[in-house]
């Protein structure tokens, strides 16, 4: 990194954060502060709830995995579109309609008190461990490349977010993530230019290299319910999932409670619909696209620095040797990709055949450098997190550089700015206002409103610096996350259904979380995609089977909130 | 009706964009 690429970035922190603190002098209201009393322009919504779902693993991890597995990872996002027009007709009106903060106190109206408590329970826990991974994640990439202690790290990423989010509210959370949102699409295209305009070979001879190894098979129709991604499994997993993610989460469901109507919420997540999977498959393509220019340009055993450093040390001998072994590899392998790039169709096999042995060796030889990783680190080797940033560091102009780090920070920073603002906004209106102090001031509720963003933010960042730490329990909150997903889909699936009651849903919530678990730790093995159609369906079977021919239903709105 | 409009638009534009995939993968693909 020269100076410029460390001038950008840090011009990019100060416009986020002294937009934060602009935004912060219009906050001075409880509604304003969580739903910017519910006048934002679907556009500026629907950038936010797309900035929101876009994480910085998605934009270095996800990208790593286009170069080392290929696109086939797109079909995870195949049942998006179906899911966000659903949410459109069915709990975005109910939602925006009953003029709520969080999605749970919906559930209080319809059902009672104990099931909304739950549900918000269930988010902040899942939430509150998934926002320091999203820390965590860059933070460790970051202090692996340029050798920083993790701490510094947490604190570059989490220090301004926390400020922004806790002065601004969600105008500025949602204003951020519209310029962040450039910032990634910007750089995302500029990487795509860079790598077009640097390959010794056509665009398309990239391609039918990039093919010859399976890396263009987008589409697999096997019905295997053990492989994520297939095409069912995102069809019909992915539909369930998203539903889940969009329509009963806190952190997506408050974004699209900022909008001006029920028409601009709609709009908002039609956003989504439309370019979640053009922009993922560009992200997916970009990797591939990378994996093409490696093939003409030696790379790294080891991407991960922090790790080939500790492998060099421990197992120095059997590292050089396996490193002569790859250059070999990658000379023939780059001298077999150049004729297949010239093979006229006669020599197409032969030459195709030639260049599969060549890669076959080198991702041998990179097999047993993430073996020795593993063995000395004593953790899984995540190679793939590092490829983008070493072809960043080591091959983008001067500036680009800068841009591109901005870009990982901005999709750290919207996930977690949207994150913070949504538990915040649970731990206030769900469970401090509804049990603690429900006839508070609004500028009572405000200051609580503040500082419960800023301990969910400390909170994040201490989960974010213990999480190699933390490694195992983190695991564990996350798989307990995957059991309730769906289930509390389920619950809000009971609350659109006339005939439902209150304890059909609470315990239809607490047999769908049981469900999940059984399909979990049971045989036969089951991918989590279609864990949240087990949660969701059971959720719903028993909440019926429970809420026939018991009382009379509650009103779906116009109860005031709290006791 | 505006449910429907919305729906075939949406739909729509993921068939095309599963289309495009389709011929890269036809194209390039093994």
């Amino acid at each position: 990194m020269q100076a410029l690429d460390w001038v950008i970035v840090v011009l990019y922190l100060a416009w986020v954060i002294r937009d934060g603190l602009r935004r912060a002098r219009g906050t001075d209201r409880l509604e304003g502060y969580f739903l910017a009393d519910r006048n934002l322009p679907w556009w500026a919504v629907g950038l936010s709830v797309m900035a929101t779902q876009l994480s910085a693993v998605t934009l270095i991890g996800t990208t790593g995995q286009g170069a080392t597995d290929g696109m086939r990872f797109v079909q995870f996002y195949f049942g998006l579109p179906l899911a966000m027009v659903i949410l459109g007709v069915t709990l975005v009106p109910f939602l925006h309609g009953a003029r709520v903060f969080t999605a749970y106190e919906f559930l209080e109206r319809r059902f009672d008190a104990k099931t909304r408590s739950l549900t918000s329970f269930l988010f902040l826990v899942s939430r509150a461990m998934s926002c320091g991974t999203i820390i965590s994640a860059p933070a460790v990439v970051f202090s692996a490349v340029f050798g920083w202690p993790l701490t510094w790290s947490v604190a570059l990423i989490g220090i301004p977010t926390v400020l922004y989010t806790v002065l601004g509210g969600v105008q500025a959370v949602t204003w951020a993530d519209v310029k962040q949102m450039g910032v990634i699409v910007g750089a995302l295209v500029a990487l795509v230019i860079v790598l077009l305009l640097r390959l010794p070979v056509s665009p398309d001879d990239a391609l039918r290299i990039a093919g010859t190894t399976g890396r263009l098979q987008v589409f697999d129709f096997s019905f295997d319910l053990d492989n994520t991604y297939t095409f069912w499994s995102g069809v019909i997993g992915g539909t369930f999932l998203m539903l889940s993610y969009f329509g009963t989460d806190q952190s997506q469901v408050q974004r699209y409670l900022t909008a001006k109507s029920v028409d601009e919420a709609r709009s908002s997540l039609l956003m989504s619909a439309y370019w979640k999977i053009p922009l993922q498959a560009l992200i997916l393509l970009t990797g591939v696209l990378i994996f093409v220019f490696y093939l003409f340009r030696p790379g790294p055993l080891l991407y991960n620095p922090a790790d080939e450093q500790r492998v060099r040390e421990a197992q120095g001998a059997a590292y050089a040797e396996a490193g002569a072994r790859y250059a070999q590899a990658y000379e023939v392998r780059r001298e077999a990709a150049l004729a297949l790039a010239s093979a006229p169709p006669a020599t197409a096999d032969a030459a195709r055949a030639a260049f599969l042995a060549g890669d076959s060796a080198m991702t041998a030889e990179r097999r047993l450098a993430l073996g020795m990783a593993e063995e000395v680190t004593d953790q899984p080797a995540r190679d793939v997190n590092y490829i983008v940033p070493y072809f960043v560091l080591h091959e983008l102009p001067v500036g680009l550089v800068g841009v591109f780090i901005a870009a990982v920070m901005a999709a750290a920073m919207s996930s977690i700015a949207a994150e913070l603002n949504s538990l915040s906004t649970a731990t206030v209106i769900d469970f401090y206002r509804r049990w603690v102090r429900p006839e508070g001031s609004d500028a009572h509720y405000l200051g609580v409103s503040k500082a419960a963003t800023a301990f969910w933010g400390l909170f994040a960042c201490v989960v974010a610096t213990y999480a190699a730490k933390l490694g195992s329990l983190i695991e564990v909150v996350n798989r307990f996350g995957s059991f309730f997903y769906g289930s509390i889909l389920g619950v809000f699936l009971l609350a659109m259904i006339p005939r439902a009651r209150a304890l059909g849903a609470f315990v239809g919530l607490i047999a769908g979380m049981a469900a999940v678990a059984a399909v979990n730790f049971g045989a036969p093995s089951v991918s989590f995609l279609w864990h949240n159609v087990v949660g969701a369906v059971t959720v719903v079977v028993v909440g019926m089977l429970l809420s026939m021919g018991s009382g009379q239903r509650s009103a779906v709105s116009g109860q005031r909130d709290g006791p | 009706m505006t449910f429907r409009r919305t729906l075939v638009r949406v739909m729509a534009v993921q068939v095309v964009a599963l289309a495009l995939l389709w011929l890269l993968q036809a194209h390039y693909g093994r």
